[in-house]
């Protein structure tokens, strides 16, 4: 009986040393944490949180206007769209939210029953249609005016699909981390005949300018392919990934790159105009995650680590890779952001916005968005 | 010390699975399995000594069993008398317990490798991309497939449902195969039913660990557990323990 009492003892004591050894090896998976960005809305800011909510902010007040948590509780990879009097949120648990603008009560969920795949890179509205790319490798469109009805759905393009869709004139084209580029009908979703193969996979969404597609890719280079060659126009090296889809304006690509550097490149000629090196204190490089935003006249980047750098493309040193301003927020930043009459609202990794005055260069207000106990 | 770690062992293990698995079709699974042979081919020597150690103590068993009746009354005596024998034969009796703790690194170092090169959520993606070598091959093969035959590589076993309990099934029995070749029966009651608790623990904490890690590390140690069985057998000349019965059974 003793024996028997032991040799439980035994297995229980053996199968909590293997539960333990399981939580401890660090580095291993990493949680779904979500880098949802801020959009702005007739005064408003509009972010998805990192315990799963969407919350609206009132600017002029800097005070929560509404908070819609997400119930079972999930993650938010997407940056709110706001259209037609809703905010639209696509979840990691494969489910789009579309929200009132006004109140923030939700006047639709799709799918109704169950979860596409995750949803982690940004819908797109155009024509009263979302279209949504999914980790189920295919790609959603849903009818706005029928409470997000499904128009179509189309074929698996790849594994996930991670990165965001783009459209341009009658297609939606999206890039695969598998290094695909596809267009799709906007009509039906059908793959159209052109489409494009790289090597190495894409890592960015796509960005189309005047006919070209310019894309980071897993090889370290940003590509820029014409819509319908076979061959791309040119490829700029970068050192590590274009992560964040890169900013075109003007004959310039403005692309960030993990590599702690902002490359200003020729969008006909792939030839390096100027960089810009993020370093930190101790002088080692900071990665650039999140996109460049333009608010008129100035190129605005923020780092890995938080820092707001912004470029006057007008009048400053920016075509020697110099910043107008160097604005460190304190937190580390993974998401979009975007920047409207002189403040860029970034949200911080440690669930805070702040709103950033770009001529002050000092952040002007911030907002927990962690929920009060 | 993270970082050194990741230096030393983490990175070039990831970098090393990519790399293979570029070369072998981009199969992830594949490149698992050459990894677990390279892994037991730079490890043979201490295999081999394991082995040796076995071996001997399975030519000591007759005159082991002798002491056990000898001293049946004076435990210490007998403990003495065995230490004797295994310094005059040259066998540490934990020396099986090396090859297996040698891995202990690699196990972790391979865990991380999959979940990261498997980007199972994009924050794995981001981190990957400070960890890859600027090789061509590694640049070129991101991200990888996680489908290998019937299994998710980046699903533990209970999300796996079925095929990770299979999976688990398989890993804790080519455990049991090969701890019950290598454990030398013993006439000693007591002796006897820890070496059995011993040959049964292990294969159902593995195969508690499958149900819980990633397929991926699972796969490694099913194959790891298959070529341990195979160069037991041919270097030891058989099934080993596998087939006796215990001294304390025999007298029961």
């Amino acid at each position: 009986m003793k024996t028997k009492q032991a040799k439980i003892a035994f297995l229980v004591v053996t199968l909590l040393v293997a539960s333990v050894l399981v939580s401890c090896i660090p580095g291993g998976r990493q949680l779904a944490k979500g880098w949802s960005g801020t959009a702005f809305h007739d005064g408003v800011v509009y972010v998805g949180t990192a315990d799963g909510r969407v919350v609206a902010i009132n600017s002029s007040t800097q005070s929560k206007q509404w908070d819609y948590g997400i119930t079972p509780a999930t993650t938010i990879y997407t940056t709110p769209i706001v259209h037609g009097g809703l905010v639209y949120v696509g979840t990691y648990s494969g489910k789009l939210y579309a929200l009132s603008v006004a109140e923030g009560v939700d006047m639709w969920v799709r799918p109704t029953e169950g979860y596409i795949g995750a949803i982690v890179g940004n819908p797109v509205i155009a024509d009263e249609t979302i279209y949504i790319s999914s980790s189920d490798g295919m790609v959603y469109a849903l009818d706005t005016t029928r409470a997000g009805a499904q128009k179509w759905k189309s074929q698996p393009l790849a594994d996930k699909l991670w990165t965001s869709p783009t459209l341009m004139g009658d297609a939606l084209y999206v890039s695969t981390l598998d290094g695909h580029i596809y267009a799709l009908s906007l009509e039906t979703g059908d793959s159209l005949e052109w489409s494009f193969k790289s090597e190495a996979g894409f890592a960015s969404s796509p960005v189309i300018y005047e006919g070209v597609i310019y894309v980071g890719s897993f090889d370290d280079n940003l590509y820029a392919v014409r819509i319908g060659g076979s061959e791309p126009l040119w490829r700029f090296a970068g050192g590590k990934w274009f992560w964040a889809a890169p900013l075109v304006s003007e004959g310039v690509v403005y692309a960030g790159c993990l590599d702690g550097k902002l490359y200003a490149i020729g969008a006909e000629t792939g030839e390096e105009l100027w960089q810009f090196e993020s370093r930190d204190a101790g002088g080692k490089r900071v990665r650039i995650v999140s996109s460049p935003v333009l608010m008129d006249n100035l190129l605005i980047v923020v780092d890995e680590a938080g820092t707001v750098y912004v470029f006057d493309l007008d009048g400053g040193l920016a075509n020697e890779g110099v910043p107008w301003r160097a604005i460190p927020i304190g937190a580390d930043v993974r998401s979009p952001f975007c920047a409207h009459e002189g403040l860029v609202y970034v949200r911080g990794e440690d669930n805070w916005l702040y709103a950033v005055d770009v001529d002050q260069g000092e952040v002007s207000w911030t907002v927990s968005l962690t929920v009060e106990q | 010390m993270l970082e050194v770690w990741h230096l030393i062992i983490g990175n070039p293990i990831l970098n090393v699975l990519i790399a293979l698995s570029h070369f072998l079709g981009g199969s992830f699974g594949l490149a698992i399995i050459v990894l677990t042979v390279i892994v037991r081919l730079v490890s043979w020597p201490l295999t081999r000594r394991q082995l040796s150690s076995t071996k001997a103590l399975q030519d000591m068993q007759p005159k082991m069993q002798e002491l056990q009746k000898k001293y049946s009354k004076n435990q210490q005596k007998l403990q003495q008398e065995m230490m004797k024998l295994y310094k005059e034969a040259g066998v540490n009796p934990l020396g099986c317990l090396w090859p297996m703790l040698i891995q202990l690194p690699i196990w972790i170092a391979l865990y991380q490798a999959i979940m990261r090169a498997l980007a199972t959520t994009p924050e794995n993606l981001l981190d990957l991309a400070h960890r890859l070598y600027s090789w061509e091959v590694v640049r070129q093969a991101i991200p990888l497939s996680s489908q290998f035959l019937w299994l998710n590589l980046g699903q533990t076993g209970l999300e796996a449902g079925a095929a990770g309990l299979f999976l688990a099934i398989i890993v804790g029995g080519t455990m049991w195969v090969q701890q019950k070749m290598t454990t030398a029966p013993s006439a000693d009651a007591r002796q006897e039913s820890t070496a059995r608790m011993m040959t049964l623990m292990m294969p159902l904490m593995f195969g508690f660990l499958t149900l819980m890690f990633p397929s991926g590390l699972a796969l490694y140690w099913a194959v790891s557990n298959m070529i341990g069985i195979i160069t037991q057998y041919f270097v030891t000349g058989g099934w080993g323990y596998l087939k006796l019965r215990s001294p304390a059974q025999s007298t029961q």
